[in-house]
């Protein structure tokens, strides 16, 4: 049997390789990539834990948080497109989308 | 009684409220007549009730909304001597706006139908605090009553209206939020106390609450006292009062002046004193000055206003002292007399902000500085105006007079018993002052020479339908003067009960 | 017939509400209609009067009420109250009413649709004060009371817009309405202070019970010394005593039938009467008496010199009205000092000598409605004609107004008490009633002194309006009315001038004939008080007053004044302006001036009125919503501030995000740590 901690190492790696992305990367298509990372590296976790503490609730949740992640992403890419047509860039730093903010 | 009088008078005017509503377009003209009959059959409800006084207690009317292991909340309705004066006021005041308006401008050219929608929103959030029997449904219809008067300003107002509709809409709702952590704190501990089912029935909550002890009463009456005190309004909880009438339509003054500042009273009567008594005994000194205060208060900023409406609208907080002053005093004659001046207030200050109201769409200004001499132009109109100076001002013989007299007689007798003899002068000092400015006002706009700093050529003096409104008002003020037993018969079996259970603690 | 004395204020009442909603339509707008209402009330007051006096109850009061309302578990009641004083009281008062409705009807002749509403107010008028005078209780009478002040208020402003004189004449009209209506109120807040003294005490307000002498008795004497002072300081308003006397000669600002009814006849005796009618509560205190006697006796005087050097007719008659009130308060005040130390010793003598006060002061009351109403009248007729009130451009005006000089000059030689007219009895009774106090107290002395010099400057000044006006060379507007043929006014004007010069110059003799019976008042040996019932004396006051050597000492005064007046105004061989050295002198500009009390009164009002108001307002806009302004604008503030943390750059959101969640997984290790746990 694969030793537990080999999880959640595998997790905190992906975890922090979404994490650098995020905040590093400008485009947008690429963070929200990063942050699907984020969020898988959260659902080995919980599928880890599941199986080792022989609960299926652990399974359970992924397959919610993968549905949701997915609906997530639909949104995201559709403030994306809407964004890109309205202010022609996907850049987040560019002013065009940060002055969006107030 | 089988007849479901005291949901119909909630109904019909919501009824009323929705139709007016989809009145858009072509049909906006006929909007009033609706609401002219919608409030009519209120008021014919209403007056049924009045003349039902012996069949109070069959009126009353209860059924479960919401019930769950721990918590129970009904739509219950109920009417006593206390209601039923505010009821009738307000199903008077709602109709006779609706008449008063009928052909006033700044309603018909803006959207008429949901002004009339407004008004019979309001209508049913009046009677509902009115009727209520549960802390639940008082609280929710407090707050349904909020958000017509607020679009009420902020779409028919003045200049300022923006501002003054929010400075209302913040003002009361901060308060009745506080209103609303002390409700909660009677409703939990009550539970705490029987052992029970949070019940939120005002029977059961005052039950278990005068087995409180007094820290506790009190904390809770400071808790629900503060949410009364700022609708009233009383010093220093008043200053959205004066900004909310210079700038909210005649209409809308009538009903805020004429029924909602009751609310607040009612609201100390019905609850704070008929849940908490040990609590209000605790209170009472600070009651007493915040009703002396503002009786004084009142009545010197009025004499520095320059705006007519704004002068009315401190004199009601004047008034509203003398109502205070009564509840203060926890005495049969005080807390009689305190209702009846609720009743007398709303009557009165409806023909003042009628009067206020067409001087500020018939003439073009209500800056004192600017009129004069106006009682030639408009005799009608002075006529009025006199009238109802005169009322307010306590003319024995109109219905103020009862309002005022027997109210500072019980103050009286307080202070005497409690060896204060000197705190009369205040009384004696706001009569003085309330005379003042009353007829410097009336000085200054109707009489002397005529103004020559705005141009009165066009100027037209009351119209049938505003005349039709201020001559019934004006007909109760002197039937309730002189014969006030036509609204004591009404109040005195409460007061007596009231007492009786303030007597007990 | 008694049972009806309900009807005697409600027929005017009715008549006020009839002409507000007909009177446009009908002929004269209204004004036969309120003159058939007064003229009823005084036949109801009439029989009423006739049925009671030689009814079985006389001299006992005839009370009914009915139960009104409640307040607490006190009782307040509507009702009449019966005696000899109210008899007196609405005779006169319905009958002179009557008068002046009738010469209304001449006098506002010319005021077009403006007729209707003079008529509705004088009806209603009308109604506050018969219904003061048959009132069973003190509410009832200061809602009455305050009724007239309303009326007063209403009839003094009604040329307060669009004068016929113009605009300035508006303005002056408006603000002494204002002023009228306020002094008197502090008057009659005081007034409501006393009601509530009373109430607190007594339980109750009806006069049957605050004249039991077992209940006043059962009352703490310091309540009710407070009770009655305060009362009293209701009378100083409305009787315009001093110091709240200024509001009187402002009032003449109204029309003069409205002077004449209202602020001489009727209205301003009414706080006479309440001091008449309290009489058994105010003299169970002679220190009491004592206040109420130097504030009459010092008003008489005070008031007295200012009608000296003034030019205008009807403030002449202002303040002359001011001074006989005065002289009314005074008689009752000494007759009531005396009273009060004669019921503490048990001195029938003295108190026989406080019920002579007591008549005396009523009796001034009434002969004073008659000549004060007449010359009013009369000045009234006088300035119809010449359109003026400035008496320096009247004179000459005997030939052109033969009637109206006849019966002004009975009045004025009425009032500066000339033998064997009315003002001569009433007048010489009060002096006498004074001097009887003066030997008990020195200060009713002093009173008496002034009382004595005001009889001089009566006679002085109102000869002095006399002759100015009818005698000497025509005036500038007596010319031009003569021009125009403005002569003597209409009938309806001049008849009930007749009328009245005949009770101006003979009712005095009434009081010989068995007024003084009807007005004595007495402690009965049960202890209950009683107005009417007592000793007449009938022609004993001849002999009384011919052969008191100070009644001749008045009579050489007047007659001296009257003789200066002459010398001064008709010969010419005095000069006034010698006096006052052409009006340069201090005296004369302080007279001027009022004594300065316009001035006092203003700024009295200005400083505690609209100063605090003022600094009130200050603090409502600056402290009060500033608070509420400052707070909201601290929230938006705060909120404007902490947006700007918000850079709109994912990045940083989600660094700060991250760090977050690192520090509170460390904070959370951490306190785990201390706590003990993992």
């Amino acid at each position: 049997m694969i030793p537990f901690e080999f999880f959640l190492i595998l997790a905190a790696i992906l975890f922090v390789i979404g994490a650098y992305g995020v905040m590093t990367k400008s485009n947008a298509i690429v963070v929200l990539m990063c942050i699907e990372l984020m969020l898988n590296a959260a659902n080995i976790n919980f599928v880890a834990f599941g199986a080792y503490n022989t609960d299926v609730m652990g399974q359970a949740f992924v397959i919610m948080s993968i549905s949701v992640a997915a609906a997530e992403v639909a949104v995201g890419i559709a403030i994306l497109l809407n964004a890109y047509k309205l202010r022609k860039t996907t850049e987040l730093t560019d002013t065009e989308l940060t002055s969006l903010r107030w | 009684m089988d007849f479901p009088i005291l949901s119909l008078l909630i109904l019909i005017p919501l009824i009323g409220a929705i139709l007016t509503l989809f009145m858009g377009g072509s049909r906006q003209k006929s909007a009033k007549y609706v609401a002219a009959v919608f409030s009519a059959i209120t008021l014919v409800l209403a007056v049924f009730v009045l003349f039902n006084n012996s069949e109070f207690a069959s009126m009353a009317e209860s059924c479960e909304w919401i019930k769950t292991d721990f918590i129970t909340i009904s739509f219950s309705l109920a009417i006593d001597g206390l209601s039923v004066l505010m009821v009738f006021l307000t199903a008077l005041l709602v109709f006779l706006v609706v008449v008063f308006s009928a052909e006033a401008e700044e309603v018909e050219t803006d959207r008429p139908n949901y002004y009339h929608t407004l008004l019979l929103a309001m209508e049913v959030g009046l009677m509902g605090v009115y009727t209520a029997s549960d802390y639940f449904l008082f609280y929710i219809m407090w707050e349904v009553t909020l958000i017509p008067m607020y679009f009420m300003i902020s779409w028919y107002g003045g200049p300022r209206r923006h501002y003054a509709a929010i400075k209302f809409f913040i003002y009361t709702h901060v308060a009745s939020l506080v209103m609303l952590i002390g409700i909660f704190a009677m409703g939990f501990h009550a539970a705490e106390l029987t052992g029970g089912a949070v019940d939120f029935s005002f029977a059961s909550i005052a039950d278990a609450m005068h087995g409180a002890n007094e820290g506790f009463q009190a904390l809770v009456f400071a808790l629900l006292f503060f949410g009364f005190a700022v609708k009233m309004p009383a010093v220093p909880f008043h200053t959205w009062l004066p900004d909310a009438h210079t700038e909210a339509p005649t209409g809308g003054s009538v009903l805020l002046a004429g029924v909602m500042l009751k609310m607040g009273s009612y609201g100390i009567i019905r609850i704070c004193l008929e849940a908490l008594p040990a609590g209000a005994e605790y209170w009472q000194w600070v009651i007493i000055v915040i009703g002396l205060v503002s009786i004084v208060y009142g009545a010197y900023a009025c004499i520095a206003q320059k705006d007519l409406k704004k002068m009315v609208a401190f004199s009601s907080i004047s008034h509203m002292g003398m109502v205070m002053l009564g509840i203060g005093c926890l005495s049969d004659a005080g807390i009689t007399f305190a209702i009846f001046q609720m009743f007398a207030h709303g009557l009165i200050t409806a023909i003042l902000f009628m009067v206020c109201g067409m001087t500020g769409h018939k003439v073009g200004t209500r800056e004192i500085p600017l009129l004069g001499g106006l009682a030639g132009r408009m005799p009608i109109y002075a006529t009025f105006m006199m009238f109802a100076f005169m009322a307010s001002l306590g003319l024995p013989g109109l219905v103020g007079f009862w309002g005022e007299f027997p109210v500072i007689f019980a103050f009286y007798e307080f202070i005497v018993a409690n060896d204060m003899l000197w705190l009369l002068l205040f009384c004696m000092l706001s009569l003085m002052l309330t005379a003042g400015y009353y007829l410097w006002a009336m000085q200054r706009t109707l009489f002397g020479p005529e103004t020559t700093k705005i141009d009165l050529s066009h100027v037209h003096d009351v119209n049938k339908t505003e005349f039709a409104a201020m001559a019934v008002l004006c007909v109760l003020v002197a039937f309730f003067g002189m014969w006030p037993d036509a609204a004591l018969q009404f109040i005195e079996p409460y007061t007596d009960g009231l007492i009786a259970m303030l007597g007990v603690i | 017939m008694i049972e009806y004395t309900w009807l005697i204020p409600f027929v005017p009442m009715l008549c006020f509400v009839l002409i507000g909603i007909f009177g446009q339509k009908t002929p004269e707008k209204g004004g036969y209609i309120a003159i058939a209402g007064a003229a009823v009330s005084f036949v109801l007051s009439a029989l009423i009067a006739y049925e009671y006096l030689t009814g079985a109850d006389y001299p006992n009061a005839v009370v009914d009420s009915i139960c009104w309302f409640h307040i607490g578990d006190l009782q307040l009641n509507l009702g009449y109250y019966v005696d000899g004083l109210t008899c007196m009281m609405m005779l006169f008062s319905s009958f002179i009413s009557t008068l002046i409705f009738i010469y209304s009807v001449g006098y506002m002749g010319d005021q077009g649709g403006r007729k209707k509403r003079y008529y509705a107010e004088v009806s209603m008028f009308l109604s506050g004060m018969l219904g003061l005078i048959v009132s069973s209780n003190f509410l009832e009478m200061f809602i009455f009371w305050e009724v007239m002040g309303l009326c007063s208020y209403l009839l003094i402003g009604f040329w307060s817009f669009r004068h016929p004189e113009g605009d300035a004449a508006s303005a002056n009209a408006a603000s002494a309405a204002k002023k009228a209506f306020l002094v008197t109120r502090f008057g009659d807040v005081c007034l409501m202070g006393g009601l509530f003294v009373l109430l607190g005490a007594f339980g109750s307000l009806d006069f049957v019970d605050l004249f039991n002498p077992a209940k006043i008795s059962a009352v703490n004497p310091d309540t009710l010394t407070l009770g009655m002072l305060l009362c009293f300081g209701g009378v100083i308003g409305k009787s315009a005593q001093f110091p709240l006397h200024d509001w009187l000669p402002d009032a003449m600002a109204g029309p003069t039938t409205v002077s004449s009814l209202i602020h001489a006849a009727t209205m301003v005796k009414a706080g006479v009467y309440l001091v008449a009618r309290g009489f058994p509560l105010f003299v169970q205190n002679p220190d009491v008496m004592l206040f109420v006697g130097l504030i009459g006796g010092f008003t008489a005087f005070f008031t007295a010199t200012m009608a000296l050097n003034n030019m205008n007719i009807k403030r002449v008659l202002a303040y002359s009205t001011l001074s006989q009130l005065g002289y009314m308060i005074l008689s009752l005040g000494a007759g009531g000092y005396l009273f009060a130390i004669g019921m503490d010793s048990g001195n029938a003598a003295l108190m026989a000598a406080g019920t002579a006060g007591f008549i005396a002061g009523c009796f001034h009351m009434m002969n004073h409605a008659f000549f004060k109403a007449l010359l009013f009248m009369c000045s009234g007729s006088v300035i119809h004609a010449v359109g003026t009130e400035d008496m320096r451009l009247m004179g000459g005006l005997r030939k052109q107004m033969p009637i109206t000089s006849i019966t002004m000059l009975l009045g004025s030689l009425s009032i500066a008490g000339f033998p064997f007219f009315s003002g001569f009895w009433s007048k010489d009774l009060v002096i006498e009633a004074a001097f009887e106090a003066g030997d008990h107290n020195i200060l009713f002395m002093v009173m008496w002194v002034l009382a004595i010099v005001t009889a001089f400057m009566t006679a002085f000044y109102m000869f002095r309006m006399w002759f100015m006006t009818f005698a000497g060379e025509k005036g500038k507007n007596t010319l031009h009315a003569a021009e125009h043929g403005h002569g003597e006014s209409p009938k309806s004007m001049t008849m009930p001038l007749c009328i009245l010069a005949v009770f101006a110059v003979a009712s005095g003799f009434l009081i010989m004939f068995g007024l003084d019976g009807m007005l004595s008042f007495t402690q009965l040996a049960s202890g209950a008080f009683q107005v009417g019932g007592g000793h007449t004396e009938g022609f004993e006051y001849f002999t009384e007053l011919f052969t008191n050597p100070y009644t001749y000492l008045t009579i050489v005064l007047a007659l001296v004044g009257i003789f200066i007046a002459y010398l001064m105004y008709v010969k010419r061989s005095i000069n006034p302006g010698s006096f006052n050295r052409n009006g340069e002198s201090i005296l004369y500009k302080i007279l001027t001036k009022r004594w300065g009390f316009p001035d006092l009164y203003n700024q009295l009002s200005w400083k505690l009125g609209y100063g605090v108001a003022r600094g009130v307002d200050y603090i409502d806009r600056q402290v009060v919503d500033g608070t509420v302004n400052g707070l909201s604008g601290a929230v938006v503030g705060g909120g404007e501030a902490v947006s700007k943390a918000q850079t709109g750059d994912v990045h940083d959101y989600s660094s700060i995000v991250l760090l977050g969640i690192a520090v509170l997984s460390v904070l959370f290790i951490v306190i785990a740590k201390i706590m003990g746990g993992i």
